[in-house]
């Protein structure tokens, strides 16, 4: 059993955020990245697979900047293989979105040749498509997204697909197989900085690709900071006085 | 002496130094097995501590009561030893005697004036653990405390008795014996003379010696073996600065020690849990069992102990060790520490509870079992080299409040390289100082630097949080930085990252000197580069942090500066060594903290109101700005007490030559 | 201009979520298509019939898409794609549209578009608006058809249009390669009693809230307010509170009188569970979070500090 796990790195969202000159991207003067909170799930659970069954995972990352790094610590999870994709795109454009990176990752999917693909259900900048399915739809494997557990037993897989109102179903599919993994068995473990430190001047192996980035319709796009008018009427002052204020209106909606 | 009695002591003293001695190598044989310490180093430095701390009781005696008992009991053992002597000797070598030096005479009197220091010493203990039950020592065993009692006691009657006895015999009382005089005439007047004083006399000289022995026979079970380990655990006490924790052991075939059974500790651990007295002065300083955590320090190591002494597989089968962590200690207890070093300060026999913690922390790291609330942070760290997980780009962020441009200390020399730290950087509240600290620097003409994103969290914290390879990484990474600029001095106003420079980052070969805000503010006024008017003057108390006090001695300058600026410093009962942490230390700030009692920062602005009249909670630490305001808060005091950090007192103080109104630092 | 709005369904009812893609794909003037998947005929008539305003239905009545199959399910919606060649693809932003859409996208290699909240016409095509960043920003975009979008839920609000539902046309797409299967269907376990669907007041934590230390604050505030206890996902995640306590995508949807939350963020997922909550009262210490637009009363204040005073407040107050 051979698993490949996709990682992405995104923006820290928890600052606020400002749009470069034209709307076309994110500031990212300013902004952190970390590895996309999905796709860390998705880490946890091939290593939770790994340690169950024995299977071999491969981690695998198209980042221009910050990818050996994110590859390393994905190493020091536990997985046994890593793969850069080298990024030929120039500095200043936007980083590419999962639409355009399918073909890039499609490539490197096809010369690792896993039995399993695992990637985060989504990031929160994959406006023009979320990637599991648009990975499984270029190399014609079955998908499944919004996967909350998953079960191997020999050839068949069994996912546990979450839906709107806390149903679920278990569905089974062929090998190969894509998965968008929203949350993993058990959360994301942490890792001793001994173990990343000793991993510190691996060498992370890289592939160029000869497939072009994707078209996608970021030239079509502008960003835009929502209009914060109409939003909420904002109440002011220590907790006791907004405490009181809050009474008042269940008061007066006579919900108290 | 004589008869049947030499053979009979013969047998008796050799049974029971031997049922001793195997009692003793039960508890010590661990030391066998364990992990190698190297505390042979500056002998004479080791043998002035063990002078000091016992010859004179210096650490004893910071608490007065109970350091005054001590010394009566300690000191009157000391003399009563001759009278051990004069027993056995005289019982196992007949014709053995003191006489020839003066043991009818000045000894005499002597072991019956310390008689009694010994028997006001056993009062007094009596006094303050039956009566006054101090709460340092609760969780102490009490039963054992008895026994001990009962048994000098006796040792001590029975010697007194003994004398009197053969005085007795003749009515002849002495004048070299007061005490026991007193007790002949007692038996003189119970009509036991002559004949029935000679049975008297070896009745008590028999209950004398087997009041020793059973003193000897119960001590290896007993914290009174302090009395043979205390000389042994001060002379091995660690030397190295304060600051530094001793790194994971590493030989080339071992991996890195992590400490998950007994073997992996080295024996002056074991030995430091063999020697704790329970006398509870570490529970009674510590901020954590103040503020209803889990953890005491004296409970800690005698748990330590216990666990010790129960793993019974520890020699005997390689395979089979309990495992400490879990087993022995709760996880919640070694997260509950501080690592503000008020226990190591106080602890009479020098005993080291926060290398014990960290090294146990260390390998719960290493498992990965960690508290979510830490995870997140060290996850941070991983990524972004800061607890706050903001992008180094935004480390300098603070400096655009700043009038002036403030140099790149990797891009040109610099006199005084600012080296600002986590919170100073990042956090609202502590920023505002930062930007003072960087303003009085150019009104004084400093000519000073940082090193903008370059800068990674010193590492100090998380070394104390266990994460030992994590440090290392931050450490190297601010080493290389620092490798690459020129500069005279490091300054900064965090004492974590302080002591990380001062003391930690040498064992990588990175000698700096480092001085903190308040020495080199204290230099500029002195030095006139700084003119500041004394203000009105209120009436303040100032908050040793744990990092700059008890750690790196920094005591004087926060004070200096206070009266300079003008104020009264009206100092809190808990000062200096004695300062009690605020509970951020040791990582505790990256932790769930879930109240449990009163939080360490609030118990301690109660004792600054108490004080009363004061009107600034004086502080140096940008992590104490964020603690004690939130303290002040929590306990709803904002009208009675401010906190002030020191940037702030001099700021208002400081005088602003019109002229350099426009300052230009280049 | 033709829209082919794919029809979720549960439990023999269609999704709201069809009904607001139905006005917003009017609101272009689009000739509305239905696709239903189901297991049998009858199912799909008796489907067909609840969607008054659509132009056309049509159907895929197969036992292997009886219930969701995301395979399958895409295989059909690709043939209903060749057949009516809609000039937009529309999918709920739900679990199902997650599959479908952006794998469709590459199918049919038709650009695709997420997280829609609202379409225009311009010259030429469609004038897309979108969330992106977890609804920090929004997106403009000039759509170029023939497209495929996921809508979120909410961006319409939904309600029936008048006239009679079209009658159902079956299509019989090739389903035999698909190489997956549902075993087993789960339902939520509701054995607890709590409901939050029917819960007329709601408070709601968040992450923020940091561990089961607290949740003895939360839960004297929901008795003070005679509320059900709720949680966004991550206290779901992280064991706080049980599963049947989720608000949103994922959990429950409510309509409570009071939905009071502290400590979330305000994420789409989040939002699409709450949002038509009669009164929404969000605590939150960051006063650029996302929850603020959708709430009517909002503070900054901590909510450690908020919700006991709160509490002491009702219960003062109450009695
Ligand atoms: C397919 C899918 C389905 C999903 N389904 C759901 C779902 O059903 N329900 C759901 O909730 N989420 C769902 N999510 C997850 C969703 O995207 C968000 O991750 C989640 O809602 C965030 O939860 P939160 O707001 O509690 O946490 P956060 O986003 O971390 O927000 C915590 C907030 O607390 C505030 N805060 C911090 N401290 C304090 C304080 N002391 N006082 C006041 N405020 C404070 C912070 O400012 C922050 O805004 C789903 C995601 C996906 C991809
Ligand atoms: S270092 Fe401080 S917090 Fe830790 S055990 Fe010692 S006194 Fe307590
Ligand atoms: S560790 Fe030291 S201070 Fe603490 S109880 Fe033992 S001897 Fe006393």
């Amino acid at each position: 059993m051979h698993i490949a796990v996709i990682l992405r790195l995104n923006p820290v969202l928890t600052d606020e955020l400002e749009l470069t000159e034209g709307g076309k991207d994110i500031d990212r003067e300013w902004i952190g990245f970390e590895l996309n909170p999905m796709d860390d799930q998705a880490l946890e659970q091939s290593v939770l697979l790994k340690e169950a069954h024995g299977a071999k995972v491969t981690a695998i990352a198209a980042e221009a900047e910050g990818g050996e790094r994110l590859l390393r610590t994905a190493l020091a999870r536990g997985v046994d293989d890593v793969l850069l994709i080298s990024n030929k795109k120039d500095d200043d454009a936007p980083p590419p979105s999962s639409r355009a990176r399918t073909p890039l990752l499609v490539e490197a999917i096809k010369q690792v040749k896993p039995d399993l693909v695992i990637t985060g259900i989504l990031s929160t900048d994959d406006l023009y498509g979320e990637l599991a399915p648009q990975l499984a739809a270029c190399l014609n494997w079955p998908q499944a997204s919004a996967v909350s557990d998953v079960r191997l037993d020999g050839m068949v897989l069994t996912v546990r697909q979450e839906y709107a109102g806390g149903m679920a179903a278990l569905i089974e599919m062929d090998l190969p197989a894509v998965i968008g993994l929203q949350t993993a068995a058990s959360p994301p473990r942490y890792v001793a900085g001994s173990k990343l430190r000793d991993l510190l001047n691996t060498k992370v192996p890289e592939m160029e690709a000869s497939a072009e980035f994707a078209e996608d319709l970021s030239e079509a796009t502008t960003l835009n900071l929502p209009d914060t008018s109409g939003g909420a009427e904002m109440i002011e002052g220590d907790a006791k006085s907004v405490a009181a204020r809050i009474h008042e209106i269940l008061m007066e909606r006579g919900l108290v | 002496m004589g008869g049947t009695t030499t053979p009979v002591l013969w047998v008796v003293t050799l049974l029971a130094f031997a049922i001793s001695g195997w009692r003793f190598w039960l508890l010590f044989r661990p030391l066998l097995s364990a992990r190698p310490a190297h505390r042979t180093d500056r002998l004479g430095e080791r043998l002035r501590g063990v002078i000091g701390d016992i010859g004179l009781h210096r650490r004893l005696l910071r608490f007065t009561y109970s350091g005054v008992l001590h010394a009566l009991i300690f000191s009157g053992f000391l003399v009563l030893f001759t009278a051990i002597i004069e027993a056995f000797g005289s019982g196992l070598f007949p014709g053995f005697s003191l006489h020839v030096i003066g043991g009818d005479t000045w000894i005499a009197l002597l072991q019956n004036i310390f008689s009694i220091l010994i028997i006001v010493g056993l009062v007094m203990a009596a006094y303050q653990r039956f009566v006054v039950k101090p709460l340092r020592f609760q969780g102490s065993n009490q039963y054992d405390a008895t026994v001990i009692y009962v048994l000098v006691l006796a040792i001590v009657l029975t010697m007194l008795l003994e004398a009197a006895a053969r005085m007795a015999i003749l009515a002849e009382p002495s004048p070299w014996r007061p005490l026991s005089s007193l007790g002949m005439y007692l038996l003189v007047g119970l009509n036991i003379t002559g004949d029935r004083a000679i049975v008297a006399e070896h009745v008590f000289y028999w209950a004398h010696i087997a009041a020793i022995l059973g003193f000897l026979i119960y001590i290896p079970g007993s914290k009174h073996r302090h009395m043979f380990t205390a000389a042994p655990n001060i002379f091995f006490r660690p030397l190295t600065p304060k600051g530094q924790l001793p790194p994971p052991q590493q030989t080339e075939e071992s991996a890195p020690e992590i400490v998950t059974e007994y073997r992996d500790f080295t024996w002056k651990d074991l030995l430091d849990t063999l020697s704790c007295t329970e006398c509870g002065r570490c529970q009674s300083v510590c901020p954590a069992y103040a503020g209803g955590k889990p953890l005491s320090p004296k409970k800690l190591i005698m748990n330590l102990r216990d666990g010790m002494l129960t793993d019974q597989g520890l020699l005997d089968s390689p395979d089979h060790a309990m495992p400490i962590v879990g087993g022995v200690i709760a996880p919640e207890t070694l997260w509950s520490c501080t690592t503000c070093r008020a226990c190591m300060e106080v602890c009479p026999v020098h005993i080291e509870h926060v290398p014990k913690i960290v090294k146990l922390r260390r390998s719960m790291i290493e498992q990965g079992t960690i508290e979510p609330l830490l995870q997140s942070t060290l996850t941070n760290f991983q990524s972004q080299g800061n607890s706050f997980g903001k992008p180094p780009k935004q480390r300098a962020r603070w400096t655009k409040d700043l009038s002036y441009k403030i140099k790149d200390a990797r891009k040109e020399p610099v006199d005084i390289l600012w080296f600002v730290g986590d919170f100073a950087s990042f956090d609202e509240r502590a920023q505002k100082l930062t930007v003072q600290v960087g303003e009085l620097l150019a009104l004084a003409g400093v000519d000073v630097g940082i090193l903008y994103d370059g800068e990674r969290n010193s590492g100090n914290d998380i070394r104390r949080v266990g994460d030992e390879g994590l440090f290392e990484l931050l450490a190297t990474h601010n080493i290389e930085q620092l490798r690459d600029c020129q500069f005279n001095r490091i300054m900064t106003t965090d004492p974590h990252s302080l002591n990380a420079l001062k003391s930690e980052y040498p064992a990588f070969g990175a000698k700096y000197e480092v001085v903190h805000y308040s020495q080199l503010f204290l230099e500029l006024i002195k030095e006139g580069k700084l003119k500041v008017e004394p203000s009105a003057g209120a009436t303040v108390t100032y908050h040793d942090p744990c990092y700059l006090g008890r750690y790196n001695g920094g005591f004087d300058a926060p004070r200096e500066l206070i009266e300079t600026m003008g104020h009264t410093l009206k100092e809190m009962p808990r000062n200096r060594e004695n300062s009690f942490c605020c509970g951020a230390g040791g990582g505790r700030i990256f932790m769930e903290d879930n109240p449990t009692g009163e939080r360490p920062s609030e118990n301690r602005i109660h004792e600054a109101l108490g004080l009363g009249g004061v009107s600034y909670f004086v502080v140096s630490c940008p992590k104490d700005v964020v603690m004690y305001t939130a303290a002040i808060q929590a306990v709803g005091a904002e009208d009675k007490i401010a906190v002030r950090d020191l940037a702030e007192l001099i700021s208002e103080s400081v005088v602003v030559p019109t002229e350099v109104a426009t300052h230009d630092n280049a | 201009m033709r829209a082919l709005i794919f029809v979720e369904h549960s439990n023999g009812v269609v999704s709201e979520n069809a009904f607001e893609m139905l006005l917003l794909a009017k609101s272009i003037g689009a000739e509305c298509h239905g696709l239903i998947c189901t297991g049998d005929a009858g199912a799909a008539q008796a489907l067909g019939t609840q969607l008054t305003g659509f132009d056309a239905v049509s159907a895929v009545a197969d036992p292997t898409v009886g219930h969701y199959n995301p395979e399958a399910v895409l295989i059909a919606l690709k043939a209903a794609v060749e057949t009516q060649a809609p000039d937009v693809v529309m999918t709920s932003y739900s679990t199902a549209g997650v599959d479908l859409a952006a794998g469709l996208a590459v199918r049919s290699e038709r650009p695709m578009l997420g997280y829609v909240t609202d379409l225009e016409l311009n010259s030429g095509g469609l004038s897309a608006t979108s969330q992106v960043y977890g609804g920090k920003l929004t997106a403009k975009t000039d759509l170029p058809l023939p497209a495929v979008t996921t809508v979120m839920p909410g961006a319409r609000k939904a309600g029936s249009l008048s006239g009679a539902a079209p009658a159902v046309t079956m299509l019989k797409p090739d389903l035999s390669g698909a190489r997956t299967r549902v075993r087993e269907i789960i339902t939520p376990d509701n054995s607890s009693g709590v409901n939050l669907g029917n819960a007329d007041m709601i408070f709601c934590v968040g992450r923020a809230l940091g561990g089961t230390e607290k949740l003895p604050l939360a839960e004297a505030l929901a008795a003070a307010l005679k509320a059900e206890l709720a949680g966004s996902r991550p206290v779901i995640d992280a064991g706080w509170l049980p599963k049947i306590r989720q608000v949103g995508k994922s959990g429950t949807k409510v309509k409570p009188k009071l939905y009071l939350m502290a400590g979330v963020s305000g994420a789409p997922e989040h939002l699409e569970g709450m949002e038509s909550s009669e009164l929404i009262i969000a605590i939150n210490s960051d006063e650029q979070a996302p929850i603020f637009r959708k709430a009517h009363y909002g503070t900054a204040c901590d909510m450690f500090q908020l919700i006991p005073a709160l509490t002491e407040r009702l219960n003062s107050g109450n009695s």
